[in-house]
């Protein structure tokens, strides 16, 4: 059990009401303090969070997922936060992984830990195509990260302070994922795997990637390894 | 002088007068920028010239050869271009990252 506070990012984009309070009212129920980044939404979400204890962040304009994940961390480096875990909005995570991803860290044994769908004991439904994509996802980043871990683009992540005091974001689209991995190797930090459930609902699936934005992202890791 | 070496010696005085006005305390980037125009004025007045550079290089047309480094040319700039656009966008995320917190941030300082 985490005795200390552990702080959620959860960055969010016209996220549908009802899946976004869902998500909050589970991660509010196991006590977890939420910092959640509005990343400019054309709809403002204070009122689906109103009355709950959370933190709420927004950004004037959309910016990006990576980028609402960095001043999530920037955030909760200025609370001082020991254990920051990023959570996706659109329900297709289990809050009961959060326990699970925490393990490696409270053990003192890595400094961040990743989600990963691939692991043996962990599950998830995602359709044949999308699976396709993982794969060669998977592929471009052995090719370019050289850090073997089995599922780079999860949004289910853990930090300690160390590692957040280290990772810096500056791809601000979906690239970031690579970029984090990329900073991992660059900062040392150790690191961990953990195997977590991936529910996808029509809803995950509608918000989700499609085969157009990963070449988006791979032009933006080319040009990241080009410029950086 | 025929009718599109007219239009092209206009053109690339009009380059030099924009490039003379617009960067007039950057003499390094202005000698390169002229250097170019002025190899420009140079090809067009004597045309044949290239067809002389394109053989020594191994290339069968002059035209070609202008193509070739056009190419190249158009490709630097873009890539130029490239990175002062991602700049810009990461100077734009640190002001309003900066203006999101701020906010946030004053509301802890007061307990």
């Amino acid at each position: 059990m985490v005795t200390e506070a552990v702080y959620i990012i959860l960055p969010v984009y016209n996220e549908s009401p009802v899946v976004l309070q869902q998500v909050v009212d589970e991660l509010l129920e196991r006590d977890y303090k939420l910092i959640v980044v509005d990343d400019g939404s054309s709809e403002r979400i204070d009122k689906v969070l109103r009355g709950k204890a959370v933190t709420l962040l927004r950004h004037p304009v959309n910016l990006g997922q990576g980028a609402a994940l960095q001043t999530g961390f920037e955030y909760a480096r200025q609370l001082q936060a020991r254990y920051v875990v990023t959570f996706d909005a659109d329900g297709q995570h289990t809050p009961d992984s959060i326990e699970k991803l925490l393990e490696p860290i409270l053990k003192g044994s890595a400094d961040i830990v990743l989600g990963s769908r691939f692991l043996p004991g962990a599950s998830h439904n995602a359709p044949m195509f999308r699976r396709l994509l993982f794969r060669l996802a998977h592929l471009v980043n052995a090719m370019l990260v050289r850090l073997p871990v089995s599922d780079s683009h999860n949004g289910l992540r853990a930090l300690n302070a160390k590692a957040l005091a280290s990772i810096c974001l500056t791809e601000n689209r979906m690239a970031h994922a690579t970029e984090i991995l990329l900073q991992i190797k660059s900062n040392r930090l150790r690191y961990a795997e953990v195997p977590v459930q991936i529910r996808y609902s029509s809803y995950a699936r509608k918000k989700g990637q499609s085969a157009a934005d990963s070449i988006k992202v791979f032009f933006d890791l080319v040009l990241h390894k080009l410029f950086e | 002088m025929t009718g599109i070496q007219i239009v092209l010696i206009v053109l690339l005085f009009m380059i030099l007068v924009y490039t003379i006005v617009r960067l007039r305390n950057r003499k390094m980037e202005i000698l390169l920028l002229s250097a170019l125009v002025l190899s420009g004025f140079v090809l067009v007045l004597f045309p044949d010239l290239t067809i002389v550079l394109a053989h020594k290089l191994g290339v069968g047309r002059g035209t070609d050869l202008v193509f070739y480094i056009s190419t190249l040319l158009f490709w630097f700039v873009i890539l130029k271009l490239y990175t002062r656009i991602r700049k810009l966008e990461q100077l734009l995320t640190q002001v309003l990252r900066k203006e999101t917190l701020k906010e946030e941030s004053e509301k802890l300082r007061q307990p």
